[in-house]
């Protein structure tokens, strides 16, 4: 095909745009990445030489109990998470209304969603402090002893995963939000007339439009699942005794406490495959409906 | 000299074929319209002429200069888009006065410009507005303007009043028309709405599947189309298509149509390379059709009439004989007449055509009637 | 509309819908009414088990001062400021470019650099951990405020391009063809064109970037060390270890750290919410 003759400058400035973004994301994002998968064949203290050591950190993995306590936390996470699609459309049925003070009521639901994590965590730490928080007291309110949930192996995972869920249902709530205003209005219309209510009108009227809006919740809430680390770090550490590590905190553990670097990255390369799974799902419907559109 | 002139412009996306061996010349002056049903190429074409869009191989010279490979900007070229494309974040002056600045021409030539296209189009008093504070019209005129601002060698105008209701692109295609005549630029328009077409062309081209299939003066277009093609794409209602039988060619040609007593077409083309035995497609204008029993004639049922005032437009069944392509998708029998009122809905008539107004087309849709002169 | 509308003609029904949602937002935000109504306490208060009650004394100024003359919040809050600012606009020129051109230019591997800008932006920190705390010690950078700056701009350019790819791809063609028939070159159409009409996006975007890089705990962790570069995140978690039930003033710490995030947020909810739904809801 013939190019048009354009100067050196038309050519070359689309070039000199992209370029600084692009090598910045390359060089930091893309290149460790793929150094992490390398730095996992060795072992490594983060400072001396790098010693090949092939695949033993992952053999090493397989037969560490505290890898299988990282990875049944993962599936915690992932598994709970599920709950925040569903919450969050119901809390944006439930706000979508064009009453005086709704507005405001929206916003501060969205409130979780704009503090930090680590705000999150210190709030919720206080919340299930066995002797003054706000848990102990409903316990002692129907006269039983409050547990202490952070401190009990059993509980911790699922106490520290419902103080996540809590932004992560407000996030899910925007998008649904969103969702419910683009409705094509004449169907919503169509719908009334023919008479569809309550849970028919919502099955088959108006969840099939929120279709691309519940996968994103989904997708983002699996995401969010799996990255979850902050929460972690702020609210017990990985304890009491790691039960409550998830792959990325033992990974940070194994390289930073323990300056097993090589080990650490096993950990991550395993972490970026799980999550490739997810991502390449999502890519792929996301190329799709782009083709489609 | 010409303005424009396209020799062997060919373009492909993919495997796409879409501009076919286009070759074509434009006079300085010339208003030239480029008609086609949707998909045939002439936005592509145009965008070509404009460098907006890259041909794979041909060659475009404006006002006598190559500029194939020249990007839009250097073509001396200014385009009307169909969404107008008007900078929303700039005032209406801004706007035409942009392709002034990014020149670099001077503050108070620009000023000068964008008043004097202003003044010519009336919008004098809408210049520290923004687009989305303007009517449709009104931005209409700002695209317009943007584009004389730059006194460009050629127009161009992607389908400019297709967004416009019906009266105010009545009003546009005046004041285009007019525009053309006080600035004697030379434009080039491309529309589906044969109306433009007809109404402001010098010449017109029609186009289909990438390929120019005639270029001509409106009328010389619509009198002689050189195919089936150029015939059913010009003129509203569309012309009735029978389908027939060639059965004797020693004087004109002597056919046989379903439902029709057998035609005899006087004047052939000299080169219509028809047997007989061929198949043929007899075309006919709804304003050659007739009421008075005159010429061929054969019964029909008036099915539906639409009294127009000035003239009617009749829909009638005829038995046997059966239209093929019609604008209605039914095989009625399309008749437009003068003024007057019509036959009542449901009554029979005997309607005819002198043999002298037909067309005649090969199977491969070649016109084979000799050229039509002037009335 | 749906759910469907209670009439303006019912206004007690409206009334008692209100009421009830106003009740489960109450539950839904319990803890950050723990954490303010126990930030306007004293010490004694705290321990004697007062959670709900009213506070014997309102002592959120006596928390506040123990805040900034007690601990190093102040000093935290200025690193974050220095860190967050600067990583915010960076982002926003270099997106605006990159997106401009992913969204605008057709070139071979565009779809491939697309795919690469998403999985970076969704992938878990801890993956590009080790080298990039290596890459930051090699430079020099490690524990400074360039190590984090560099790190948020690299990451945060990912996110950015696509938002700012989409919206820059959502504006009409025929805009950008009327700049090109008129002469502008790609960066007259950047400056001229593109920048004025994606100002909603960088709005949008900015809270967003504001919020993320703000509210980041886990690379303050990872490339810092000393007080002197600590983000006000990681001092929170410090001071939670130091102060550990001192409640009151942890309280205090926290609604601190909130604070430019919830304001910012309330004061652009609009670009905020526009920013988190942009592509996810193309109806």
């Amino acid at each position: 095909m013939l190019r048009t003759r354009r100067s050196l400058r038309h050519r070359a400035t689309p070039a000199l745009l992209l370029a600084p973004g692009l090598l910045l994301f390359l060089v930091v994002i893309v290149f460790s990445a793929l150094r992490t998968f390398w730095i996992s064949l060795h072992a490594w203290d983060g400072f001396g030489p790098m010693t090949w050591v092939g695949l033993s950190n992952y053999a090493e993995l397989w037969g560490d109990p505290q890898f299988w306590v990282s990875l049944r936390n993962n599936v915690i996470w992932l598994a709970v998470f599920l709950l925040a699609p569903p919450m969050g459309l119901a809390i944006a049925l439930l706000v979508n209304q064009k009453i005086r003070t709704m507005r405001l009521a929206k916003s501060l639901f969205f409130m979780p969603l704009v503090l930090s994590t680590v705000t999150v965590g210190v709030i919720f730490v206080w919340f299930y402090d066995p002797s003054y928080g706000l848990l102990a007291l409903l316990f002692h309110a129907f006269g039983a002893s409050p547990p202490a949930v952070l401190s009990s192996d059993t509980w911790v995972t699922f106490a520290v995963v419902f103080a996540a869920l809590w932004p992560q249902v407000a996030f899910c709530m925007i998008l649904f939000l969103a969702g419910l205003n683009t409705l094509d209005e004449e169907i919503i219309g169509a719908g009334r007339v023919d008479n569809a209510r309550g849970w028919q009108m919502l099955r088959h009227i108006v969840l099939p439009q929120l279709r691309q809006v519940a996968f994103i919740a989904l997708a983002i809430s699996m995401i969010g699942a799996l990255r979850s680390f902050d929460i972690i770090a702020v609210m017990t550490s990985g304890g009491p005794f790691g039960s409550s590590t998830n792959l990325a905190y033992q990974m940070y553990q194994e390289s930073l406490f323990s300056y097993r670097f090589g080990y650490g990255a096993a950990l991550a390369t395993v972490l970026f495959a799980i999550m490739m799974v997810f991502i390449v799902w999502y890519l792929l419907r996301l190329l799709r409906d782009e083709r489609s559109a | 000299m010409s303005d424009v002139k396209l020799t062997s412009v060919q373009k492909y996306y993919a495997a796409f074929h879409a501009l076919r061996d286009i070759d074509l010349t434009i006079q300085p002056g010339e208003f030239v319209v480029m008609v086609g049903p949707s998909g045939c190429g002439k936005s592509t074409l145009l965008k070509s002429i404009a460098g907006l869009s890259d041909i794979t191989s041909g060659r475009i010279e404006i006002a006598g200069r190559d500029v194939t490979r020249t990007d839009p900007g250097e073509r001396g070229i200014a385009m009307v888009f169909q969404s107008y494309a008007l900078y929303p974040h700039m005032s209406v002056a801004q706007n035409m006065g942009f392709g002034l600045k990014i020149m670099k021409r001077p503050r108070a030539e620009i000023d000068a410009a964008v008043r004097a296209a202003a003044e010519i189009l009336r919008i004098t008093d809408v210049l520290d507005k923004k687009p989305g504070q303007l009517s449709g019209g009104q931005r209409q005129r700002v695209a317009i303007g943007r584009a004389i601002t730059r006194r460009p060698d050629v127009f161009l105008f992607d389908e400019p009043l297709s967004n416009l209701d019906a009266a105010l692109r009545t009003q546009m295609r005046v004041e285009l028309a007019t525009l053309h005549k006080r600035l004697g630029a030379t434009m080039i328009y491309v529309t589906h709405d044969q109306v433009e077409a007809m109404t402001m062309a010098d010449r017109i081209v029609v186009l289909r599947a990438g390929r120019i299939e005639q270029v001509g003066a409106p009328l010389e277009l619509y009198r002689n189309p050189v195919n089936h093609f150029v015939a059913s794409f010009l003129g509203a209602p569309r012309m009735n298509f029978f389908e027939g039988r060639l059965r004797d060619l020693s004087a004109g040609a002597t056919l046989e149509v379903p439902g029709l007593p057998e035609v005899t077409i006087p004047a052939l083309a000299a080169d219509h390379g028809l047997r007989p035995g061929n198949r043929v497609t007899l075309g006919l204008r709804p304003e050659h059709m007739r009421i008075d029993g005159r010429g061929v004639t054969t019964p029909a049922t008036l099915r539906l009439a639409e009294e127009l005032g000035r003239e009617s437009v009749l829909y009638a069944d005829a038995g046997a004989l059966r239209t093929t392509g019609s604008d209605t998708g039914t095989e009625s029998v399309t008749l437009l007449l003068g003024a007057g009122t019509p036959p009542p809905e449901g009554s029979t008539l005997q309607i005819g055509f002198d043999p002298a107004d037909a067309y005649l087309f090969a199977e491969d849709g070649r016109t084979v009637t000799a050229p039509k002169s002037a009335p | 509309m749906y759910p469907r509308q209670i009439p303006e003609t019912r206004p007690v029904a409206r009334l008692a819908y209100a009421a009830c949602v106003w009740i489960v937002l109450a539950v839904w935000l319990l803890p950050v009414f723990a954490i303010m109504l126990t930030a306007l306490r004293t010490l004694e208060d705290v321990m004697a088990g007062n959670y709900w009650g009213w506070p014997d004394r309102i002592n959120l100024w006596g928390n506040l001062v123990a805040v900034f003359t007690q601990t190093d919040m102040l000093r935290y809050f200025l690193n974050s400021l220095i860190i967050t600012l600067p990583s915010t606009a960076l982002v926003l020129i270099l997106s605006t470019m990159t997106g401009y051109v992913l969204a605008r230019h057709r070139f071979p591997g565009a779809t491939l650099l697309f795919a690469t800008f998403i999985a970076g932006n969704f992938m878990p920190q801890q993956v590009f951990m080790i080298p990039v705390r290596d890459l930051m010690v090699s430079l020099g950078l490690y524990d400074t405020f360039g190590a984090l700056i560099i790190f948020h701009v690299a990451f945060q350019t990912g996110f950015a391009t696509l938002f700012m790819r989409n919206f820059i791809a959502a504006l009409p063609n025929e805009l950008f063809q009327a700049a090109r028939a008129e002469g502008a070159s790609p960066g007259q159409v950047l400056v001229q064109i593109v920048v004025p009409l994606v100002r909603p996006a960088l709005a949008a975007l900015s809270i967003l970037l504001f919020t993320f890089i703000w509210n980041d705990y886990f690379w303050a962790i990872v490339l810092t060390q000393t007080d002197a570069v600590k983000p006000v995140t990681a001092g929170l978690a410090n001071l939670r270890g130091e102060w550990a039930s001192s409640w009151n003033v942890i309280s205090a710490a926290t609604l601190f750290v909130a604070i430019p995030p919830v304001v910012m947020f309330f004061l652009m909810q609009r670009h905020f919410v526009a920013g988190l739904t942009m592509g996810a809801v193309k109806g």
